[in-house]
């Protein structure tokens, strides 16, 4: 059992209910979850299992039906739209899987965005060195490829240095030369920054990376596996 | 019926986008409005003035004399291209009213002949029996000021005698279509009416038996009026004529004349900013309509619509959003129109004004609209016939933006949300340059209407605290000796009283001239005074003339030159004098001379023409009762009432103009604001949600949209007030004319207001945004490619 202090996530029975009319959808059906500091976690499931749902509920982009979620001592469940917001600036960052880059900022301008408004930032060509692209800081993001552009999108996200990176299909918009180098992208700065990291995929590939993978089926967490030997993003067979 | 698919698709994009729609339509509506209203009330104040004219038989020509024989007419009638001639008596009375303190006048002229010129439209009661000594017509708006009517009695003073009139009827004379009274600034139907009596009765009141005082002409049609009024003043010379005009100088005439030109340049000016704002708002929001759909174009074309087909589509939608403008423009110009009728019934007393709702100038309307509309959408339909299926529905190639400007974002010292305003801005230069003419015409609009009250506190503060400081003024039936101001300064009330001698004269100089009073006043005087470019009193020169500078600039003299000055009366001796100095005035044209200087050239030795007072308020009202029965008086004028009169009626219809002119502006504030927000908000919907995800606050968020929208206001300020200002100065320019010249006053406050306004309304479009912002879904940018 985990030391309690060192749980970063804690949900519990939590569910979400769409409705639209007359029609409901259950997106989750009661999850009950934890997730360790530093704990790199890979989230597998089709489309319409729930995984999108339950990211967004935990990054604070969405708000739950029934149950509860609590970030370290804060009770995400509870927090109006104000403090959802302050909790997304000061403690996650998102990698999506369009990138979601301002198209007027450059690559370090980007990064920027995020650091002036943070509150324990690093400096924005720390992050971009981080993923590899202090040469393209002045880069429009037209002007940069597909997996320049996430690698953009992680050093943004990690550049306030969050508790956790929440990214959402980060590498399915890529192929798999690029995307194995968003991916070692992103475990290197799981290990440098120490984020606890959720990575949605499609891609049962690269369950191989993970501390822990998570299988998602119909609002349901189906099945959990604890990998003891971790691979490398390289070694991955995609 | 069956409605098309691209039909169905105009019908709901119109209701999709309705709030965008309205913005535009309503700034269409403008320029419909104000060219209904302009040209309207133009066409209407014209042609109603035309047909009265000449139904009534308006005079072309007007003289005056002291007294001429009834025989001078025959002579006159002879003059080449005189159709028609009438003499006449007019001269001014005393009103005696019981109950009304302040004085008040009244113009009597002899009834006009059977089939004769100036014709009454009697609009109740009968004329007066020619016979009859005491019978009268009274005009329109006097006897509606005092509640007259046929039957009543009316008290007035005529050539000292207190007489009691018989009312008869109330009537409307072309020539009085704007009633104002000598020495007024405003028509005062209190204070001022018209009373039109039978010949022999005037004849008997004013010593005039057999004579007259007075001549109307009509000219034969292609006469040649100045050739007719050289022969006039040579006829009329000997019996004091001070010189004949046209219709151009008639007094009533002249004002309808500047109200025509107002509206005239109102024409020109507001429906083209209008039109020009409203195609720049339909070019931005078709070309973001058409980004938008690029796909659906694509689509469209390579199931085989033409791409004429496509871009038909696109221009009905257009012109459905101008036939909505057209709708509401119609509908606003035939309200403001009736408005407009209804102070113009205020001011001019014309028997019937019919506000023409001429179908053409409807028509003309509707189709200069839908040109500016389709002229705006031209630019943007061009791109849909241009593109290519294939291209189409392949995702557009992203925007490319560029870093310049570094040492702006450095001095503004930018954060990042700064830099996207920035970049964002000058990525549609057009788009933005555009918006911000847009905004800009709003303020220009504003300055252009608010100007004329600080030229207006200009006017009365030179005329009545600087320069004609007197409370009120005696003018006498004809000069008096000098020693009438002892009599005057021992009236009731009065504290100072100072003389003025006036003398009609002809100033000529190379070929250029002007027929006006020369006024004498004492060589240090105080209540009546010229005032140099400085506003400093200027003492009258021993020898040599003042003259305004309007006055100096038509007859085009410069201090030290020398004019030639016919007197129009007495001995009507020709001297040469110098210009010794320009000075400066608002009202009419001024020629001044020390007293005694004109009184010497005059040769009929110290004369005075009438007196300038000070009075003791409270003793005005026994002031008043003497000033009237003093046998010489033909005139009182009361500064502060006149005074009173001009603010009180400005102040009426100023409060009209300017809410028009405000709402006029708002709109075009509003819809450019609002156009340019929504296409900014539709451009960057996706960029503002996604700072919304890394953490940005909803005020944050709606600071970079609202950056933008507070770019183009700001810059658009100072544009609109140059322009504004040009507007401005052109309308003075146009304004002037001998009655009355505008100074060119734009007080620092009309920037501001015209500002507070524009910006006012800026917030009112950014209000209306601010729940789609609050709004956008953080979920929906985060599943969707660009």
């Amino acid at each position: 059992m985990p030391d309690a202090s060192d749980i970063v996530f804690r949900a519990t029975g939590l569910t979400k209910v769409y409705r639209s009319g007359a029609l409901e959808v259950h997106a989750l059906r009661g999850i009950d979850f934890q997730a360790r500091k530093g704990e790199f976690i890979v989230i597998l499931g089709p489309s319409g299992s729930g995984k999108s749902t339950f990211l967004n509920i935990v990054g604070g982009l969405d708000r739950a039906s029934g149950g509860q979620v609590w970030f370290e001592e804060h009770q995400l469940t509870a927090l109006d739209e104000g403090q959802l917001t302050q909790y997304r600036r000061d403690h996650v960052g998102f990698v999506f899987q369009f990138y979601n880059l301002v198209p007027s900022l450059t690559a370090h301008e980007n990064v920027q965005l995020v650091t002036e408004i943070a509150r324990h930032p690093m400096r924005a060509d720390e992050a971009l060195a981080l993923v590899g692209l202090q040469d393209r800081a002045n880069h429009f993001p037209a002007q940069l490829s597909g997996g320049e552009q996430q690698r953009v999108a992680i050093a943004r996200a990690i550049a306030k240095n969050p508790e956790v990176l929440l990214c959402d299909e980060p590498t399915g918009a890529l192929d798999s030369a690029t995307g194995i180098k968003v991916l070692e992208a992103l475990t290197q700065v799981n290990r440098a920054v120490g984020a606890t990291t959720l990575v949605i995929t499609h891609n049962a590939a690269i369950r191989d990376i993970a501390d822990r993978v998570i299988r998602f089926a119909d609002g349901r967490i189906v099945e959990e596996t604890v990998n003891t030997v971790k691979k490398q993003p390289s070694e991955v067979a995609w | 019926m069956v409605i098309s698919p691209l039909r169905r698709k105009v019908l709901r994009d119109l209701r999709r986008l309705w709030a965008q729609v309205l913005a535009i339509a309503l700034v269409l509506a403008a320029g419909v409005a104000t060219l209904i209203l302009g040209n309207g009330a133009y066409a209407s104040l014209s042609e109603t003035r035309a047909h009265y004219y000449d139904q009534n038989r308006f005079a072309d020509v007007f003289a005056d004399v002291t007294r001429a024989p009834r025989a001078l007419l025959g002579e006159v009638a002879e003059i080449e291209g005189v159709l028609d001639a009438e003499a006449r008596i007019v001269k001014l009375g005393l009103l005696d009213l019981p109950g009304m303190v302040e004085p008040g006048s009244v113009l009597f002229v002899s009834l006009p002949e059977t089939g004769g010129l100036n014709r009454l439209y009697l609009r109740q009661g009968r004329l007066p029996d020619p016979l009859a000594a005491r019978e009268i017509v009274v005009s329109d708006g006097f006897a509606a000021a005092h509640r007259l009517g046929p039957g009543d009695l009316l008290p007035v003073l005529m050539n000292g005698q207190r007489r009691d009139l018989t009312i008869t009827g109330v009537a409307l004379s072309p020539e009085f279509i704007y009633a104002l009274g000598p020495g007024q600034m405003m028509p005062d139907p209190r204070r001022f009416g018209v009373v039109w009596a039978p010949r022999s009765a005037l004849e008997a009141a004013y010593d005039l038996d057999g004579a007259f005082s007075n001549l109307v002409l009509k000219l034969a049609p292609g006469a040649n009026p100045d050739r007719v009024i050289e022969a006039l003043d040579r006829l009329t010379e000997r019996y004091g004529g001070v010189g004949a005009t046209g219709r151009a100088d008639q007094i009533s005439h002249a004002f309808l004349d500047a109200e025509l030109q107002a509206l005239w340049a109102m024409v020109r000016v507001l429906p083209p900013i209008f039109l020009l704002v409203a195609a720049m708002l339909v070019n931005m929001t078709l070309s973001r309509l058409i980004t938008l759909e690029r796909e659906q174009i694509g689509l469209l074309k390579a199931i085989g619509y033409s791409s004429r087909a496509v871009a038909q589509h696109y221009v009905e939608f257009v012109l459905l959003i101008a036939v909505v403008g057209i709708g509401i423009g119609f509908a606003a110009g035939a309200w403001l129109g009736s408005e407009l009728a209804q102070i113009y019934a205020r001011f001019f007393t014309f028997p019937y004004l019919v506000f023409t709702r001429d179908p053409q100038l409807y028509g003309l309307a509707a189709v200069i609209t839908l040109a500016a509309a389709v002229a705006g959408a031209l630019y943007a339909v061009r791109s849909v016939v241009k593109l290519p299926p294939a291209v189409a529905m392949s995702p557009p190639s992203p925007v490319v933006y560029r870093k310049r400007g570094a040492w702006v974002r450095r001095l503004l010292n930018l954060r990042q949300t700064g830099v996207m305003v920035a970049r964002h801005l000058m990525r549609w230069p057009f788009r933005t340059a555009s918006s911000t003419l847009g905004v800009a015409m709003a303020v220009a609009i504003l300055v252009a209407s608010l100007w004329p009250f600080g030229s207006i506190d200009r006017m009365i503060d030179v005329t009545f605290f600087r320069s004609e400081r007197h409370d009120a003024q005696i003018v006498f039936g004809t000069p008096e000796p000098l020693r009438a101001v002892f009599a005057a300064q021992d009236m009731p009330g009065v504290m100072v009283a100072e003389p003025f001698r006036q003398v009609a004269a002809t100033i000529s100089h190379r070929g250029r001239e002007k027929t006006l009073a020369i006024i004498g006043r004492p060589a240090e005087p105080r209540l009546s005074r010229v005032l140099d470019a400085g506003l400093r009193p200027m003492p009258m020169p021993q020898a040599g003339l003042i003259l305004s500078e309007a006055l100096a600039k038509t007859l085009q003299v410069r201090p030290g030159d020398q004019v030639t000055v016919a007197l129009q009366e007495g001995r009507r001796s020709t001297v040469t004098l110098r210009v010794s100095a320009l000075s400066v005035g608002y009202m009419g044209l001024g020629a001044a001379m020390e007293i005694g200087a004109l009184n010497r050239l005059m040769g009929e030795g110290a004369l005075i023409s009438g007196v300038n007072l000070m009075i003791d308020d409270a003793r005005a009202a026994e002031f008043y009762a003497a000033a009237r029965t003093t046998p010489k008086t033909e005139l009182i004028s009361v500064t502060s009432l006149m005074l009173s009169r001009f603010r009180a009626t400005l102040a009426e219809n100023i409060t009209v103009m300017v809410t028009v002119y405000v709402v006029l502006a708002g709109i075009i504030a509003i819809g450019v604001v609002y156009n340019f927000s929504r296409i900014a908000l539709s451009e960057q919907g996706r960029e503002l949600a996604s700072l919304r995800v890394l953490g940005f606050t909803n005020r944050e968020v709606s600071g970079v949209l609202f950056g933008e929208l507070a770019t183009v206001v700001l810059l658009a300020q100072p544009l609109g007030w140059l322009i504004g200002y040009g507007i401005s100065a052109a309308m003075a320019a146009s304004f002037s004319s001998d009655l009355y010249r505008v100074p060119f006053v734009v007080e620092r406050d009309v920037f501001a207001i015209a500002s507070l306004v524009v910006c006012a309304a800026a917030l009112v479009s950014a209000w209306a945004i601010r729940g789609r912002i609050n709004n956008l879904d953080m979920i929906e940018v985060l599943k969707t490619r660009e």
